[in-house]
């Protein structure tokens, strides 16, 4: 590969990722909507949403620490997106491989830690750590599908897992009760209820959220796209046999991120050790059953 | 009687025309999306949640709802403003973002209504805090709150050609008037956290209205915010 290719999948895949992340923020929203009988934001809604948090006229910084947060917040996620393979771009995926990645898929949250913790607002405080102990309750389950999927595709490579996912059969058919923890860790990643404790509008306004203006909720609502984007295409990947072309992909992509946002509002919302208790139980539970057949 | 402005601001008109047709873009965007924090102060509140939720929905003109001032575009205050409240009511509408818009809900952010001769209620919110539209009525349907919300985007949208859609450049340009008003209710101690002032520097948004004897005051009394001493008491 040249340096030229390889530069232009660079610029390429977090702006297909952006793109392809708005739609999935306004299928959510429309998912949300519609369960609401309601009609739901336009088209162009997360695109206006963006455009006006970033035209508007001040800023409140906290500081430096606040300004670099969000940098990593987003910046995590575009690194993810390079070592994310999608059809006719592979980006650096085969020289990082999926630990790499895992590692990246945790940048954003610790920028976050950062960024609010210079902002001294309580509320953000309690968000924060919410959201960090949520995340320590899903990332047990993920690195369990993370290490099972390896062992079974014999590879640390998405590039590799693929390959096998297309030979033989998805991941899903062969190892479906990893499949099913990978589900329960999904709905921790997106924050979505029942595990939305950390944000919680009514009670803490938004939690790690509650300080941030204009581009600062811009950057996060970058983010956001970026995470459906990276959750839904790597669930794809390591259970739906990814796809050769965008039209096999994107299908696959929406209706991963579909899942989290349909069921959601069946559930009322769990207290922080209750979301570790029930991470940490059922979805380790199948992951251990799964590896067990695995190995 | 509002008196005519002499204004000695620095000229945001820009010559160049694409530069023009950037801002309408982003003002047609700002008219797109707006989040709204509504601050409910009495019986307005309840014609609130069939705007927002299936019946009349918000979301598909753009707008919903918010839960912090940084985040928020519209302070939506819906109904009377006790002085208790209106302390609050200022200290969340300065902490907010501009652009920055107020809507007064029903009757008794207009001129007191039911509460006229009530001597803990502020009568006219107008003159605490320049206010983008009234929607009256006692209390306003749901429609007419959709209505005033859509006066609010046309006005923001069309802001370069009318200057409707600015009320709140409004504060900065005529700060001594609005904090005589607020001084007069609260006393001549009040302070607010945030330096409004300074910001009138910064946007450029200074006249000769902007001081005067009540900024004067304010500048007597204000003292610097400092973070609050930690301290530890051990038990013996």
């Amino acid at each position: 590969m040249n340096y030229s290719e390889l530069l232009a999948e660079l610029f390429l895949m977090p702006l297909v990722a952006f793109v392809v992340g708005l739609l999935m923020v306004l299928m959510m929203r429309k998912i949300s909507a519609r369960l609401q009988r309601r009609i739901g934001p336009p088209f162009f809604q997360p695109i206006y949403d963006i455009i006006k948090l970033y035209g508007k006229d001040t800023q409140i910084s906290h500081g430096l620490i606040h300004d670099i947060g969000i940098v990593m917040a987003v910046g995590g996620y575009i690194g993810a997106e390079l070592l994310l393979p999608v059809p006719g771009m592979d980006g650096i995926a085969d020289k990082g491989g999926i630990i790499t990645l895992s590692y990246f898929l945790m940048i954003p949250s610790l920028g976050m830690a950062l960024g609010v913790g210079q902002c001294a607002n309580p509320n953000g405080s309690i968000g924060i750590s919410r959201a960090l102990t949520a995340m320590l309750a899903y990332d047990i389950p993920f690195i369990l599908i993370v290490f099972g999927a390896a062992w079974h595709y014999e590879s640390t490579s998405l590039v590799g897992m693929l390959e096998y996912q297309q030979t033989h059969q998805w991941g899903i058919v062969e190892m479906p009760l990893l499949a099913i923890a990978g589900l329960f860790a999904l709905q921790g990643m997106l924050g979505k209820q029942p595990f939305e404790i950390y944000i919680a509008p009514a009670e803490i306004a938004t939690g790690p959220m509650v300080e941030m203006s204009g581009k600062y909720m811009g950057g996060l609502f970058v983010m956001q796209s970026f995470q459906l984007y990276t959750a839904g295409v790597l669930y794809a990947s390591l259970f739906l046999g990814g796809g050769t072309t965008w039209l096999e992909l994107l299908p696959k992509a929406f209706f991963v991120v579909a899942i989290p946002m349909s069921i959601a509002f069946m559930f009322p919302r769990y207290k922080t050790e209750d979301v570790v208790r029930l991470m940490w139980k059922w979805p380790v539970m199948l992951a251990l059953i799964s590896l067990a057949f695995i190995l | 009687m509002k008196k005519e402005l002499k204004i000695k601001e620095k000229s945001t008109e820009r010559t160049n025309p694409l530069a023009r047709v950037f801002d309408d873009f982003i003002s047609f965007c700002q008219s797109k999306s707006l989040f709204m924090l509504h601050y409910c102060t009495g019986c307005g509140a309840i014609e609130l949640p069939p705007a927002m939720t299936s019946r009349f929905d918000m979301e598909r003109l753009g707008i919903q709802p918010m839960v912090t001032p940084r985040q928020a575009d519209i302070l939506l205050i819906t109904g009377y403003v006790s002085v208790k409240t209106l302390k609050r009511v200022i200290l969340t509408y300065e902490q907010m973002q501009s652009p920055k818009y107020v809507i007064g809900i029903c009757s008794c952010t207009v001129n007191g209504g039911m509460y006229w001769q009530s001597y803990a209620t502020a009568k006219k919110l107008n003159e605490y805090l320049p206010v983008d539209v009234y929607i009256a009525g006692c209390m306003p349907r749901p429609e007419a709150v959709i209505e005033g919300l859509q006066r609010l985007k046309n006005n923001i949208k069309n802001d370069r050609k009318e200057q409707k859609g600015s009320a709140w450049k409004d504060y900065f340009r005529r700060y001594d008037y609005y904090l005589g008003n607020q001084q007069h209710l609260f006393g001549d101690d009040w302070q607010t956290p945030t330096d409004i002032i300074a910001e009138a520097k910064l946007y450029g948004l200074e006249t000769e209205e902007t001081y005067g004897k009540h900024t004067d005051q304010l500048l007597k009394i204000q003292k610097p915010l400092l973070p609050q001493e930690m301290k530890v008491r051990m038990k013996p």
